[in-house]
């Protein structure tokens, strides 16, 4: 039962996240709090910038509440919005089992939720990211959502196993030889990605709660610094791997999310380098062009 | 009882099965009412009789006719007050097993009304507690300075809507607030919808018989900037409108999108399956030339004026000059019963002037 709180934490939190926020997100810590005195202690954490999510530990995304964790990129409700709608568009089932691969998984909530979606054995995930803090927390996450996880990835499980299997792979998917990674059993019918696209420039303008405590290796477009760098380095890296003798199924997908003002590019090179004929865009639902989706 | 006669008549040897049966079961629904009607009659023609008999010559005949004259007057007005409303006053709408949302808004009144919605809200709380219903506060917009904006409670239980439809209208509080150095008393006012939580809940998200999605626009408000990776603030809110009857509902209280888009899509039925209730109450109405007074909504239903210590309820005329005993849920379970007997006994009436 809410209750009144002293005017004091309200004001301050209110300083930091306006009005309108202040009284959700007091809410909300209040709920998490033990006692007075540990709600005090959140709301200073707060109000010295971390992020929310990291303070509560937890972000719901879909039906699902995920663990988060500094310094695993927080799942945002953009990408929330379009797996949902993704797990629409797509109908595998256990008869007709399809092969997810996720690049730059983080949390893993975009294979997760949509191994939670579908229907039992009609998906097999393999979530990659180059940090262990990352894989670490998806596998986590997998557990917690009663997602079995499995070691190695092989289609041929989905027949002889009940649920939907998520396998994490600890790896750079921008390596020479990530395609030929020994975990991976291509081809992919679905290829998802939620890559860093910050540009360098958008970076340093970005707010503290964002830039100390959220990895930058999640968030920065162009890993190797160039001053005119758009962010786009990884769609070009996504595009070669799509565009792998064997690696996208026919008529298999890719959907990737994109930063404000890049869909056209990365349509570009979707069609360019990827050698995806047909191409989407799909916008956020605050009307930004958020998605883009490529098919075989 | 015209109807039964209607019926009784129309049961020939040569009705077809279809119709004998539909005859059957208007006459078993009529069933309870017969027999009271019955009872009614005889208990009045015994009434008759002892009437006369109060102006025997003999004293000791007229002291037996007094005592049964009582007794029979009793009996006839228990079957007035409780038998017949029971069995006349239409049980169409089977509204018994819904639960209930209770929306508080502050109105008039400033951080005063604020204050009350805080209160009125406790005193549901504890009501539902009593009650044995299970309630939960779904949004509440708390303001700096203490109290709510608005607030949003879900009452689960037997009888939660029954019970509590006839608190739907404006709450006004009386009373000298903490802030007044001259001790001036200040009116302000709550204003409380409540609205019945339909049985099928999971069809909220898909189109209905309540409304059609595509009727539905579903919108997130306040802007996020670039969004995406660039930030990470929680903002979650959404907002409903049902193009056809320009009602909207907002939802902000929960940390996902997706959550609060399915609470509002919730409540967004609540609030069209009470407006088709309240759309058959006033058709009914109508039909019963003009009789039963429709609730309006902006009507002052209740009073609660702290300087006297009483809560008076202006439908049922009613004052409780104990306003803690209101508060705390007890003495507010017996204005909410008077409201239910009210109702019965005025759609009653309307029955009984068609008759």
């Amino acid at each position: 039962m809410p209750r009144i709180l002293p005017t004091e934490l309200f004001a301050l939190l209110s300083k930091h996240v306006g009005q309108d926020s202040a009284g959700m997100e007091l809410r909300w810590l209040r709920a998490a709090a033990r006692d007075p005195h540990h709600l005090q202690s959140l709301v200073s954490r707060r109000t010295s910038g971390e992020p929310l999510q990291y303070i509560l530990g937890t972000q719901p995304f879909g039906p699902l509440e995920l663990l988060t964790r500094r310094p695993v990129l927080i799942p945002r409700p953009e990408t929330e919005h379009w797996t949902l709608r993704l797990a629409e568009l797509i109908h595998p089932s256990s008869q007709d089992p399809i092969s997810l691969l996720d690049l730059c998984t983080g949390s893993g909530c975009i294979p997760l939720l949509l191994c939670h979606l579908w229907p039992p054995g009609s998906v097999q995930a393999v979530g990659a990211d180059i940090s262990s803090d990352a894989i670490q927390l998806a596998v986590e996450n997998a557990h917690r959502c009663g997602i079995h996880v499995s070691t190695f990835h092989s289609l041929l499980r989905a027949t002889d196993s009940n649920g939907n299997t998520f396998t994490p792979l600890l790896a750079d998917i921008r390596s020479l030889d990530f395609a030929q990674s020994s975990a991976l059993r291509s081809p992919f019918h679905l290829i998802t990605s939620n890559p860093p696209y910050i540009t360098h420039e958008d970076y340093a303008k970005l707010s503290p709660s964002v830039k100390a405590y959220e990895d930058p290796r999640a968030l920065l477009g162009d890993p190797q610094p160039t001053p005119y760098g758009k962010g786009l380095t990884f769609y070009h890296d996504i595009a070669k791997l799509a565009a792998r003798e064997g690696f996208l199924a026919r008529n298999g997908v890719v959907a990737v999310e994109v930063g404000i003002g890049q869909a056209e590019d990365v349509q570009r090179i979707f069609q360019e380098e990827g050698r995806l004929r047909e191409t989407e865009i799909w916008r956020d639902p605050w009307e930004v062009q958020r998605v883009v989706i490529g098919r075989r | 009882m015209q109807q039964r006669k209607d019926v009784e008549s129309q049961i020939t040897d040569d009705t077809t099965p279809d119709d004998r049966q539909r005859f059957m079961k208007t006459l078993s629904e009529t069933d309870a009412l017969f027999t009271e009607w019955q009872e009614w009659q005889s208990t009045k023609e015994l009434l008759d009789e002892t009437h006369a008999m109060l102006r025997d010559p003999d004293s000791s005949m007229r002291a037996m006719a007094e005592e049964e004259y009582t007794t029979l007057n009793d009996k006839l007005s228990t079957a007035l007050q409780t038998t017949f409303p029971k069995l006349l006053v239409p049980a169409s709408d089977d509204t018994s097993k819904l639960s209930a949302y209770v929306e508080l808004k502050a109105g008039v009144g400033g951080s005063e009304a604020s204050l009350f919605v805080d209160d009125l809200m406790r005193m549901y709380l504890r009501l539902s507690q009593s009650m044995q219903w299970d309630a939960t506060v779904v949004s509440a917009s708390e303001i700096d300075g203490g109290g709510f904006r608005d607030a949003m409670l879900e009452v689960r239980g037997t009888n939660v809507y029954d019970s509590l439809r006839w608190e739907t209208g404006v709450h006004r509080v009386q009373r000298v607030p903490a802030t007044e150095t001259k001790g001036r008393t200040h009116t302000s006012t709550v204003t409380v919808m409540v609205m019945p939580i339909p049985e099928d809940e999971a069809s909220a998200e898909s189109s209905n018989e309540l409304y059609s999605l595509s009727d539905v626009r579903i919108e997130v408000m306040r802007s996020r900037g670039a969004g995406g990776q660039h930030v990470n603030k929680t903002e979650s809110a959404v907002r409903l409108t049902h193009i056809p009857t320009g009602i909207t509902v907002s939802m902000q209280d929960e940390r996902s999108q997706h959550q609060n888009r399915r609470r509002a899509f919730r409540i967004l039925q609540a609030r069209l399956l009470d407006r088709k209730l309240t759309q058959d109450v006033i058709d009914r109405r109508d039909a019963r030339r003009d009789l039963v007074k429709s609730a309006d909504r902006s009507e002052k239903i209740r009073t609660y004026n702290y300087a006297q210590n009483r809560v008076t309820d202006h439908r049922l005329g009613l004052s409780v000059k104990n306003i803690t005993a209101v508060m705390e849920g007890e003495a507010l379970k017996d204005i909410l019963d008077g409201l239910v007997k009210h109702h019965e006994a005025s759609v009653l009436e309307s029955v009984l002037a068609e008759a």
